[in-house]
């Protein structure tokens, strides 16, 4: 009888840690309820989902990297130099929608470049993508300089980032529209399927006739997409296009957000909607400790504790 | 033989949520003795070697060693009491030395804990020695073919001083030749009263090997016996049940087709890649089973790979259905409706975190999406029918692939194929590590496929499925195809002999 009984306790157990993020999330939103009752108005939700777009649209775009074993660091450049490219172009008055492809363009060559070493010269992720980080850093400094680039008298342009539609801001629907479509290519595509099977066993999906290495490509062109339309979208809501955005750190809150969603950094199964977990469970803990003027320096502290307690909950799982 | 028990597991039972592994399982072995352990897969025989390495606490019963309670679920204690365990799968530090593996974990030190790197060298020496065994202390493991690993493996029990040696199908991936040399290492251990707990599918070497065996099934010991005092069919009963040996006894006698219908499938003239293979030529025909055998490191795996277009060959011609074909990869010869099974089946085989479902669809992905949307639905429904034509266990597509025991997860990877209703049909090894049961299964759809006029070429180690499915038999020795018999008018000892090339 006591084995019966016995074996009762781990399945709950285990499900809770099924769902410790989810949990996690919720206990953290009563807590800054609790503690400050602004945290739960309208607006300071909304405005959670505009400080989350950014990281959020990387981070979906970037979940198939690390499904299939890989992962990105060079984002943060690359939103640094979309963002210049697309201020060149409005400089050069070019219609908006040649503005905007020029920006997106930059990132999926980027990408393209990264993809096509890690999977033709199998080089590791880290190392290609740390190089083309500084490649890329490099190149938007001689792009753009030192100096802030404004972008003044451009509203169609400062539409994207800055404008609302019914009443939200309207990065916030490009972000859904990037999730629903990632969620889709994730859950409903043979593509989704076969990401998922590289991350598992790259040999084993190449042996059952996969181009495994145009997939690989194809993946780090996405990521590159996504750092690329946040660039456009934080030059247009800051008006600005500087060389140095997306700083050293923009990586690790895109890589954290998919980990924390549960997809394993070793590749294999992975899941575009739990990265948006993730995503939020960041934004909500930042916007929290903001709104209880927790000082920065206790915030990152805070924030790189709560990834390890959430990722060790997460273990023990498996 | 009245020696006391030098190994004894009473009442041993284990429970994980509700499936019993173990169910009240006793086992003895005294010094000296060589011990079968047989069953079909998820019989029980790996859970009742995890609690005897310590790997596993049992949720009833006790084990003693020398009449000693030896205590449970404790791995370094077991290894300490003399309990050593080769296990099927290597485990070695691929990129460390020999030496260093074979003293891994327990290198003898000086003071303030350097390692003695001179005495560490010549006590592995004293050993090789000791046991004739030729063997570089300096190879990189990694580099080593599978057979000289496997000898790793067995320094490093017997470095320990193990008393009780437990080999998990020590045999899967050697060769005849190879066999026979761990055979003798055996005997030569059986002298020294080191007591072994043999593991195998192969009925041959239990025959040959083994003084005593337990049987299991479903989690108990069903049959204990002295190896003389029992025949093959009996073992085959107990292990399999009753079904399924009356299948395998009448699949023995089935019809061969040497070169099946006439037409040919796959034809390779000359086919060289220098430094692996020379001057390989065969006609592969629809309707027929080509095996080639051969020993380990005669590149037969080389061959397949390039065949499939995974390597490319620099010499002589390659035609598929009368068109010359040189596939720049996989993708090329599945189009050309070529398949392949790999040998090993979890490097390069399953995606083993997805399920079964996905696993079958994985080569004919092309077939379930209406533009950009995955069929999941008619995914499921092609599953469900290859795991009933199958008969795959438990029948649940939703199942993980790592979940199934080793010859279900076989039965998953030649069944992906069989969407694809392949031509030409390439297996490595189709049967390695997979039990009785599951090998006349995958034998049965080998024949299915074959009657439906596919050409089926498998590389096979083991002459006993050589013999049971082959309607022709090629000799690969040293990268070349010597010799393709006709099965029927070849004797065993012919093959034995040729395989071994002019040496033998």
């Amino acid at each position: 009888m006591s084995t019966i009984n016995g074996t009762r306790s781990p399945q709950i157990a285990q499900r809770v840690a099924a769902n410790a993020l989810p949990l996690a999330m919720a206990a953290i939103v009563v807590v800054f309820a609790i503690a400050q009752p602004a945290f739960l108005t309208p607006d300071n939700l909304i405005g959670i989902v505009r400080q989350v777009a950014l990281i959020g649209i990387m981070a979906t775009c970037m979940t198939f990297v690390i499904m299939t074993g890989g992962v990105d660091l060079s984002v943060g450049p690359v939103l640094a130099i979309a963002g210049l490219v697309s201020f060149y172009c409005l400089q050069a008055d070019l219609p908006l929608a040649v503005v905007i492809l020029a920006g997106l363009a930059v990132g999926v060559l980027i990408g393209t470049f990264n993809g096509l070493v890690i999977a033709f010269l199998q080089l590791p992720p880290i190392i290609v993508t740390l190089a083309t980080l500084s490649i890329v850093r490099g190149s938007a400094l001689i792009l753009g300089g030192p100096e802030q680039h404004l972008i003044r008298n451009e509203p169609a342009y400062s539409f994207i980032g800055a404008g609302s539609l019914f009443g939200l801001p309207f990065s916030i629907y490009i972000f859904a529209l990037v999730a629903a479509v990632m969620i889709f290519v994730q859950r409903r595509t043979p593509l989704g399927l076969l990401v998922t099977a590289i991350g598992d066993n790259e040999r084993a999906a190449h042996l059952s006739g996969h181009r495994t290495r145009i997939t690989k490509t194809l993946v780090y062109a996405i990521s590159g997409f996504g750092a690329a339309l946040a660039g456009i979208i934080q030059s247009s809501q800051v008006h600005t296009a500087l060389a140095t955005y997306g700083p050293f750190g923009t990586e690790l809150d895109v890589i954290a957000a998919v980990v924390l969603g549960g997809t394993s950094i070793m590749g294999g199964n992975g899941s575009v909607a739990r990265t948006l977990l993730g995503v939020f469970f960041l934004g909500i803990v930042n916007n929290g400790m903001n709104i209880l003027n927790v000082p920065i320096d206790i915030q990152l502290i805070a924030k790189g504790a709560i990834i390890v307690i959430a990722l060790a909950i997460a273990a023990r799982r498996s | 033989m009245d020696a006391p028990a030098i190994l004894r597991g009473v009442g041993l039972t284990k429970i994980y949520g509700n499936l019993v592994a173990l169910r009240d399982a006793d086992f003895s072995l005294r010094p000296g003795e060589v011990r079968a352990l047989i069953g079909s897969n998820g019989a029980g025989k790996s859970t009742l070697i995890k609690v005897f390495t310590g790997a596993i606490a049992p949720t009833l019963g006790r084990v003693e060693i020398d009449g000693v309670a030896a205590p449970l679920g404790d791995p370094s204690e077991m290894i300490r009491r003399g309990i050593a365990c080769i296990y099927q799968h290597s485990n070695l530090a691929p990129a460390m030395s020999v030496l260093d593996n074979i003293f891994l974990g327990r290198q003898p030190t000086r003071r303030f804990g350097f390692v003695d790197s001179a005495r560490q060298r010549r006590e592995a020496r004293a050993l090789l020695e000791r046991h004739r065994i030729a063997i570089d202390l300096d190879a990189t493991v990694g580099n080593l073919p599978t057979v000289k690993q496997k000898e790793v493996e067995i320094l490093k029990a017997l470095a320990l001083d193990a008393r009780v040696i437990l080999m998990d199908e020590p045999t899967a991936w050697l060769a005849a030749s190879e066999v026979a040399k761990l055979h003798d290492t055996i005997r030569m251990l059986k002298t020294r009263a080191v007591g072994i707990v043999y593991i195998s599918h192969v009925l041959d070497e239990i025959f040959a090997v083994c003084d005593t065996m337990t049987i299991m099934r479903d989690g108990r010991v069903i049959a204990e016996s002295a190896v003389a005092d029992i025949d093959r069919p009996r073992v085959v009963h107990l292990m399999v049940g009753e079904k399924l040996a009356r299948e395998s006894a009448e699949a023995a006698h089935e019809k061969r087709h040497p070169r099946g219908t006439g037409e040919i499938r796959m034809s390779a003239r000359d086919l060289t890649k220098r430094g692996v293979f020379t001057e390989v030529s065969f006609d592969l025909h629809a309707g027929e089973i080509l095996c080639i055998t051969g020993l380990i490191g005669s590149k037969r795996t080389e061959l397949l790979r390039t065949l499939f277009g995974c390597d490319r060959f620099d010499g002589g011609t390659l035609q598929i259905d009368g068109r010359t074909a040189a596939f720049a990869s996989p993708t090329g010869a599945i189009a050309a409706g070529v398949g392949f099974v790999p040998e090993d089946r979890h490097r390069e085989g399953l995606m083993l975190d997805m399920t079964m479902t996905e696993n079958l669809a994985m080569a004919t992905l092309d077939r379930f999406h209406r533009g950009l949307m995955l069929q999941r639905r008619r995914m499921s429904e092609a599953a469900r029918q290859a795991i009933a034509s199958l008969s795959i266990q438990p029948p649940d597509g939703s199942r993980p692939v790592k979940l199934l025991s080793g010859g279900n997860q076989q039965k998953v990877l030649v069944g992906k194929w069989l969407n694809r209703a392949p031509r030409i049909l390439i297996l490595d090894e189709p049967t390695v590590g997979v039990d009785v049961g599951a090998k006349a299964e995958i034998y049965r759809i080998l024949r299915r496929e074959r009657e439906r006029g596919a050409a089926i070429l498998v590389v096979s180690s083991d002459l006993e499925e050589v013999f049971t499915i082959a309607d022709r038999i090629g000799v690969m020795v040293a990268g070349r195809l010597v010799r393709i018999h006709d099965a029927d008018d070849c004797r065993l000892q012919d093959i034995v002999r040729e395989i071994g090339g002019a040496a033998a």
